[in-house]
């Protein structure tokens, strides 16, 4: 991949969130159904207050839709992203890129930005319905970080599902293993509730995984005089070249003369 | 000097000016997977221009070869020459100049037939425009369809569409024609020989007989991972040999010859003589089927 090959990402990416755009899908599990939760959880809860990650006390919606936004934007660039690229391997669709000029990274980055800006569209929608559904307060000043919070959790969960994607072989594998590592850490990362009260231990566990700090950095933004902490921003670059690094040594491996796109026998 | 030995020197001298002439160069290609020994010394040569049908029983190693041509898969041992390049090194200016058309490769559900194509040829420098390719397949008028609603037939058009978009100087067609109804068959043929009115070199692999017959220049035969024959369609593994069959007396009388006109004659003559008509009397060649399974029952 060089310079000359920014024109075909472009087109790729733009091909790709139209795809994401037309595809059931991706519209029912990323914009829908996290919509549906703020809807929900913000009317049964309307009256509740709870403590945000800063410690400050917030409404509820106030500390409900960035967390589920995070929600969101982990169904985009994580869990439909492995799906995604484990069934393009199982329908030969990365067998078919690889018989042709177009390079194998430049089709799975424009999958992993394409994601990202899905991802991050369906958290604007989300701001869209609650802030005046909800009175959701959004403070002009914070923007700038929220925006960065977003950009570096995308490109994290997204270097990971890309890691991920590329190491299972059918859709059957990349379900459970994109589910089964999502929803547990998605609950002791604090998107569902506060876990200010949870046993030490299990905060430790949870502080090991980007969610956790994504949660967090985005969440303050979004209470008045939060902060975005240093160290959450560390841990999602941490693991975004972690995924990274896994993901170009698996595109190597695909791409390669001994690919195991190709079955080895038939 | 022979004749053989005239054309092996003249063949000698003007090697440099014959290997432009060639697409696809092979001697010698190995492959095993594990114990299976799926190429066991292949030679094949095909020249610019040409149709050459890849025949074979299954697990003849037809796949093996064809992927390795397209640089999807990697030779043990052996030579491997595609447009001068070595396929298993998987260059992009390589990648550039073929077109592959393999049967289970998978379609985005979500793209129409125009906007794929376009997509898929933006990788080329050279790409057919859109609309022509699209016509070429016979999918003209339906580039706002999407590849989840199509039949499969139609799917197969947009796989070969995608296939030709980059205007590849090679075609490398995987049993293009496989579940086809016979006039979608007929009408798959037409374009294959648009293709090679084009100059396209096309690489066939095909179960159909008829295919190879209607639409090869010339014919190779793999069994066992190794090449047992090849020729015209026309020649193959008959060596010039016609079946003449006739009735006499209440009996068939069939009998094989590469002369049949010296031998008919006589035959014809005290006949004519008698006053005697030689009834259902028939000069036929094999078929490329009889000759095929003739080939591939001794094998097996």
């Amino acid at each position: 991949m060089t310079t000359r090959d920014l024109p075909l990402l472009g087109r790729w990416i733009a091909a790709r969130v139209r795809m994401m755009m037309r595809s059931p899908r991706a519209l029912g599990f990323t914009f829908a159904f996290p919509l549906v939760l703020v809807t929900l959880f913000g009317s049964l809860n309307a009256d509740q207050k709870v403590t945000a990650p800063s410690g400050a006390t917030v409404e509820f919606t106030q500390y409900y839709t960035p967390s589920i936004g995070v929600f969101a934007l982990t169904l985009a660039c994580y869990t439909s992203l492995i799906i995604g690229v484990a069934t393009a391997r199982e329908t030969g669709l990365l067998k078919r890129v690889r018989g042709t000029p177009l390079p194998l990274p430049v089709y799975l980055g424009a999958w992993l930005i394409g994601a990202g800006v899905v991802g991050i569209l369906s958290v604007v929608l989300l701001f869209v319905v609650a802030v005046p559904a909800f009175g959701v307060h959004v403070y002009a000043d914070m923007l700038p970080q929220a925006l960065l919070v977003l950009v570096l959790g995308a490109a994290c969960l997204g270097s990971i599902g890309l890691a991920l994607g590329t190491m299972a072989k059918t859709a059957d594998q990349a379900t459970p293993l994109a589910q089964l590592t999502m929803l547990p850490i998605s609950f002791i990362s604090g998107v569902w509730f506060p876990i200010t009260d949870a046993p030490s231990w299990l905060v430790h566990l949870a502080g090991f995984f980007p969610l956790k700090h994504l949660v967090d950095a985005f969440s303050a933004c979004f209470v008045p005089g939060g902060s975005v902490e240093g160290g959450d921003l560390a841990s999602l670059a941490i693991w975004f070249a972690a995924g990274m690094l896994v993901a170009v040594r698996r595109l190597r491996v695909l791409d390669g003369a001994r690919s195991r796109l190709i079955p080895s026998f038939r | 000097m022979t004749d053989a030995a005239a054309i092996r020197m003249l063949s000698a001298m003007t090697s440099t000016l014959v290997h432009t002439e060639t697409a696809i160069e092979v001697s010698g290609v190995r492959r095993a997977y594990g114990p299976v020994q799926a190429l066991d010394g292949v030679d094949l040569t095909v020249r610019r221009g040409e149709l050459l049908a890849l025949l074979g029983p299954n697990g003849a190693g037809k796949t093996t070869l064809v992927e390795i041509l397209e640089g999807h898969r990697v030779a043990d041992s052996g030579r491997v020459d595609v447009l001068g390049h070595d396929p298993a090194r998987r260059q992009r200016a390589f990648l550039e100049r073929i077109g592959i058309v393999l049967q289970e490769e998978g379609l985005d559900p979500n793209l129409n037939v125009g906007e794929a194509v376009a997509l898929y040829s933006a990788a080329y420098p050279n790409p057919r425009p859109v609309d022509e390719v699209l016509e070429l397949v016979g999918l003209g008028g339906r580039a706002g369809d999407r590849a989840a609603t199509m039949s499969g037939g139609q799917r197969r058009r947009l796989d070969l569409a995608l296939g030709i978009a980059g205007d590849p100087e090679i075609l490398f067609l995987d049993e293009p024609t496989t579940g086809f109804d016979p006039s979608a068959r007929r009408h798959a043929w037409d374009v294959i020989n648009g293709l090679r009115e084009l100059g396209k070199t096309i690489l066939l692999t095909t179960h159909y007989m008829e295919e190879a017959q209607v639409l090869a220049d010339r014919v190779v035969v793999l069994s066992g991972g190794r090449v047992i024959a090849e020729g015209t369609p026309d020649t193959l593994g008959g060596n010039g040999e016609s079946i003449v069959t006739y009735r006499q007396n209440g009996r068939i009388v069939r009998f094989t010859t590469t002369t049949p006109t010296m031998d008919l004659a006589p035959i014809l003559t005290a006949a004519a003589e008698r006053g005697e008509e030689l009834e259902g009397l028939t000069v036929t060649r094999p078929s490329l089927e009889d000759v095929y399974l003739e080939l591939t029952e001794d094998r097996s």
